[in-house]
């Protein structure tokens, strides 16, 4: 396909038409050529030397010596033969490695790294329980659950049909005397939350519970006195961007898993096909949004 | 802020790395990439790396003294340290494999991370190039979105009434074809300009009129997330770059420290 009035070059790397992911069904048309998107279990959002080693070894042997990073953690090995399919997932298995995230399910769990500076709670625990217990469950179309610690939100929470942010109350510490001139909680605060009366740092009801400020602030005057998560529940992105709503704050990892479990099986009752589409049914988030949180929820 | 892709970690002495892939191929990586990357990280890090959602790799728990010694390494296969700060991110494009792209953007993906390697601006800058409006990496949230759009005509050929343009798996994945006895009906509402259904349509009944990029700037995630503007139709990828040419440099200008394209075009407007 080269298209020489635009001059767009399609130097067609596309092999016959393949189905472009592939997890538990695997459907193949046209040429004998897969794409295979893998993941971890138990759920990890990293992978480990011997992992990576035996990718290396897979697309070397099976495929086209190249691994595609898809932006959810998975790794893509494209062009894997029909007929020796069984032996790369034979190889990956080994390894820990299976095949998923694709298709109407329960997408790969989406998780930052705990080492991370920035993390006010670790999110990679929870992660792998929800991945455990709910991860390429079939769904009624897809589901993408992220978890955030912090409000940096690269893991993308809020564009999330579920999506879990950690967040925390920030408290000033009694006793120790802020500087006159110095104003950097306030400029850190994007929302406005921080004022300074006589010296004295106020916190208002702005707040989000990021714990920006206490990043910013050099002289330790602030503190995180509670760590929680937030829950948001209706997210999306794609053709359509939507930002999840808030359901929950500061709850903590069993309150988590037990609000996952409940969106998810309420989804399952209360799904009905798209207006106007024939096969397709809603997204969790369009759910949510025509009944409205709380009766979605209960 | 000094050097490019070390990220502090939670351990004292100790950072992350971040690495992404230029040469041969931007969002993917070769099997002797892969193998380098299994080195170092058994060597100088933890023996794990995280796969970031900008289409980087990290390996935590490197010793800040060993860096160079490890960048060294890692450039001998194309493999560069970066997008962290204010350094431009790591450009990311969806799947060269995919069938619903438009049409694969990775070779012009990586041609753009050669043009902006190393480039600093005022503040945290991504750019994302989507095959078509699905959007897998998120062009809708980024500060600059590139989506690739193909314009569809219906051809005088007729159509054998085959029905692959709407039944799975290869059918139009938004339902926007009717078949009736004339032929194909395109809703264009629904349509979203992927060009999905030219792959399947053997009589040529329907085919691609001409392809072109759509830019959205202004969007982010994060703290404040936002969706990103439509800006401008274009229709080639020397235009593209121009355009994302043009919008650095503005942005640049205009920009005080520390702010994001969206607060400028917050400020200024479009």
């Amino acid at each position: 396909m080269e298209d020489n009035e635009t001059g767009f070059n399609l130097e067609t790397p596309k092999v016959g038409i393949i189905r472009g992911v592939l997890a538990k069904d695997i459907e193949i048309v046209g040429e004998k050529v897969v794409n295979l998107r893998i993941c971890a279990r138990p759920y990890r959002n990293t992978y480990s030397v011997a992992q990576l080693r035996t990718i290396k070894d897979v697309i070397e042997k099976y495929g086209s010596g190249k691994v595609h990073m898809s932006p959810r953690h998975n790794l893509e090995v494209p062009e894997v033969k029909q007929k020796e399919l069984d032996n790369a997932l034979k190889d990956l298995y080994i390894a820990g490695l299976f095949p998923g995230g694709a298709g109407t399910s329960v997408r790969n769990i989406f998780t930052c790294p705990d080492w991370c500076s920035k993390s006010l709670r670790p999110v990679q625990e929870i992660g792998m329980m929800v991945s455990t217990n709910f991860g390429d469950k079939d769904m009624h179309n897809k589901v993408t659950i992220s978890f955030a610690g912090c409000y940096n939100s690269c893991s993308r929470p809020h564009n999330s049909d579920i999506g879990i942010i950690a967040i925390g109350r920030v408290e000033e510490l009694p006793g120790k005397k802020c500087p006159e001139d110095c104003l950097d909680c306030i400029k850190s605060c994007s929302f406005e939350a921080i004022e300074k009366v006589d010296g004295d740092i106020r916190i208002n009801e702005k707040c989000i519970y990021c714990c920006k400020c206490v990043e910013a602030c050099g002289h330790n005057k602030l503190k995180v006195t509670e760590t929680g998560f937030k829950v948001l529940i209706g997210g999306r992105e794609g053709s359509k961007v939507v930002f999840g709503t808030t359901y929950a704050d500061f709850v903590n990892e069993f309150e988590v898993l037990e609000i996952v479990d409940r969106a998810l099986s309420n989804y399952e009752s209360k799904a009905r096909l798209k207006p106007g589409d024939r096969k397709k049914k809603e997204r969790l988030g369009d759910v949510a949004n025509r009944l409205g949180l709380e009766s979605f929820m209960t | 802020m000094d050097t490019p892709g070390i990220i502090s970690t939670k351990h004292k002495n100790r950072v992350a790395l971040r690495i992404r892939s230029i040469e041969p191929h931007s969002s993917e990586l070769t099997g002797e990439q892969l193998g380098i990357i299994a080195d170092i990280a058994e060597k100088y890090g933890s023996g794990t790396v995280h796969v970031t959602p900008r289409q980087t790799i990290e390996i935590p728990d490197i010793e800040q003294s060993l860096i160079t010694e490890v960048t060294g390494i890692l450039g001998s296969v194309g493999l560069y340290p970066g997008s962290s700060d204010r350094f431009l991110r790591n450009i990311i494009a969806c799947s060269r494999w995919c069938l619903y792209n438009v049409a694969p953007l990775s070779d012009f993906t990586q041609k753009l991370n050669k043009i902006y390697k190393d480039k600093v601006l005022p503040g945290k800058t991504i750019i994302s190039l989507s095959g078509c409006d699905f959007s897998c990496v998120r062009s809708k949230t980024s500060d600059i979105g590139v989506i690739a759009r193909a314009e569809i005509e219906i051809t005088d050929k007729k159509c054998k009434q085959c029905s692959l343009c709407i039944k799975e798996p290869l059918g139009c994945q938004v339902d926007a074809i009717t078949i009736t006895d004339e032929g194909v009906l395109i809703d264009t509402e629904r349509c979203i300009r992927c060009g999905f259904c030219t792959n399947v349509c053997r009589p040529d009944s329907i085919r691609v009129k001409s392809r072109s990029f759509d830019l959205f700037i202004g969007g982010s995630g994060g703290i404040k997330p936002k969706e990103a503007q439509f800006y401008k139709n274009v229709s080639s990828e020397d235009e593209v770059v121009q355009e994302i040419n043009k919008l650095l440099d503005k942005y640049l200008s205009v920009a005080e420290s520390g702010e994001r394209i969206r607060d400028v075009t917050e400020r200024l407007g479009l």
